[in-house]
């Protein structure tokens, strides 16, 4: 599944449609602390979110027995939380859809000046769209809410960081 | 494993700057993942181009061993997260400087900027403020209004040593632990921050940007900052994710995130 993606890029361009971004719909995210090893539709709304207690310190729930723990984690500030897919081929491009969506015409007549000069889609090119967006999630850890030192909050630092290293530096 | 059907197509959760869905007003098209050269390792990562406002972003994953996301009503297993930060460019840039550049000749930039491999390097071209980006690291000369540029070792040098400074402060800021030491009163004082050597961030400083360049030029960088010999490649100590370590353990493993430090190590153990 991995190297599929990986060849489509290779050679052509993958282009993430500016359009799915604003209109992507709030989207309920949990992180599990193990390995459902399936990709696809699941009743979390039936089993998992009813199961959801407010503990003394942080949420509770169970799962395939085994109890968890885990806290909202939120986004770092200046980032947005998405949820993409890859669109199937052939499929109808959901760029024609919104512009057509779009009852502004002041909004459609700026969008094709701002538009760049020169054709960035190919033929062979494929596309990416959000489907939802999200500010926070949960964060569940076995039997104790992940700490401090947990992988993923180090990762949510990164962001920070990454602007201090990518930032120009003044001239001598 | 069966992916046929659209419901169980392959999600990816990715964090990207708010500023992305603003600029998404003025654009239908214009924001490209492309596989280009990675500066550090030669080999092929993904990047993400901002076409309309001319902007280079890396993709890192956060990926952890038994991790999945319920997302929704549906279930993504691998439990991976994407981010995508701004990336100065003049890293990519500098890969084919260095390379031109054993030439010693002064050549114009799109000669220099040529890949069979990646053929998407063309789009670096576009990025504003190029001739500004490369005085960093190159001497130029102008021939009938038409720029030449050679890479310049000296040059490069000193903005990298910037860019390690640059990092350190941010370093300072976030509180990150650079420190190598154990010191028994930093599990009680809580300010083991301050116990942390000035050449300490270097160091770490040094390995963050490392992931950026070539080994060779991280070696003569080491050098120019006088940072003294470290046994080459210290291993990284072996991940402990039990989750339920001891106070103790727990102290230990953060003692352990020290010396040289690679960006790999927010992301996720090596395999």
């Amino acid at each position: 599944m991995e190297s599929s993606d990986e060849v489509a890029v290779e050679k052509c361009r993958v282009h993430l449609r500016p359009g799915t971004l604003r209109d992507a719909a709030c989207a309920t995210l949990h992180l599990l602390p193990c390995e459902v090893q399936v990709n696809g539709p699941a009743p979390v709304e039936r089993f998992f979110t009813p199961a959801i207690r407010q503990g003394p310190d942080g949420l509770e729930v169970s799962f395939r027995g085994r109890r968890l723990r885990g806290e909202e984690v939120v986004v770092p500030p200046g980032l947005v939380g998405y949820v993409t897919v890859m669109e199937e081929k052939g499929e109808v491009p959901v760029g024609k859809d919104f512009s057509e969506r779009s009852s502004n015409e002041d909004e459609r007549e700026e969008q094709e000046l701002a538009e760049p000069p020169e054709a960035l889609e190919r033929d062979f090119d494929q596309f990416i769209g959000a489907t939802a967006s999200f500010r926070r999630f949960t964060l569940w850890g076995l039997e104790t809410i992940p700490g401090p030192d947990a992988k993923v909050r180090g990762a949510l630092t990164w962001p920070s960081l990454a602007a201090a290293i990518h930032a120009q530096v003044p001239e001598d | 494993m069966d992916c046929g059907n659209g419901a169980r197509a392959r999600q990816h959760v990715f964090l990207l700057p708010e500023y992305l869905k603003d600029a998404s007003k003025k654009m239908k098209s214009g924001l490209i993942f492309v596989k280009l050269v990675n500066p550090c390792s030669g080999e092929g990562t993904i990047y993400l181009f901002n076409m309309c406002q001319q902007q280079l972003f890396e993709i890192k994953v956060f990926k952890e061993k038994h991790h999945s996301w319920f997302i929704n009503q549906s279930v993504q297993s691998g439990g991976l997260l994407h981010f995508a930060t701004p990336m100065d460019p003049l890293f990519l840039l500098l890969h084919y400087l260095r390379k031109t550049g054993k030439e010693g000749k002064f050549q114009p930039l799109n000669q220099v900027v040529v890949d069979d491999m990646f053929p998407n390097c063309i789009l670096l071209l576009k990025l504003p403020d190029l001739e500004k980006l490369l005085r960093h690291v190159t001497e130029e000369k102008e021939i009938d209004k038409k720029k030449y540029y050679k890479y310049s070792k000296e040059k490069t040098i000193k903005w990298l040593e910037k860019k390690v400074h640059q990092t350190v402060s941010a370093l300072k800021i976030n509180n990150i632990n650079v420190s190598a030491r154990v010191q028994a009163n930093a599990f009680f004082s809580g300010d083991q921050v301050s116990s942390d050597k000035e050449e300490d961030y270097i160091r770490y400083a040094h390995g963050l940007i490392s992931d950026y360049i070539p080994k060779e030029l991280s070696d003569d960088l080491a050098k120019y900052l006088k940072l003294p010999e470290t046994s080459a490649s210290l291993p990284n100590p072996p991940s402990k994710k039990n989750s339920k370590m001891t106070a103790a353990q727990k102290a230990l493993a953060k003692v352990d995130k020290s010396g040289m430090k690679s960006i790999d190590s927010f992301f996720a153990t090596k395999n």
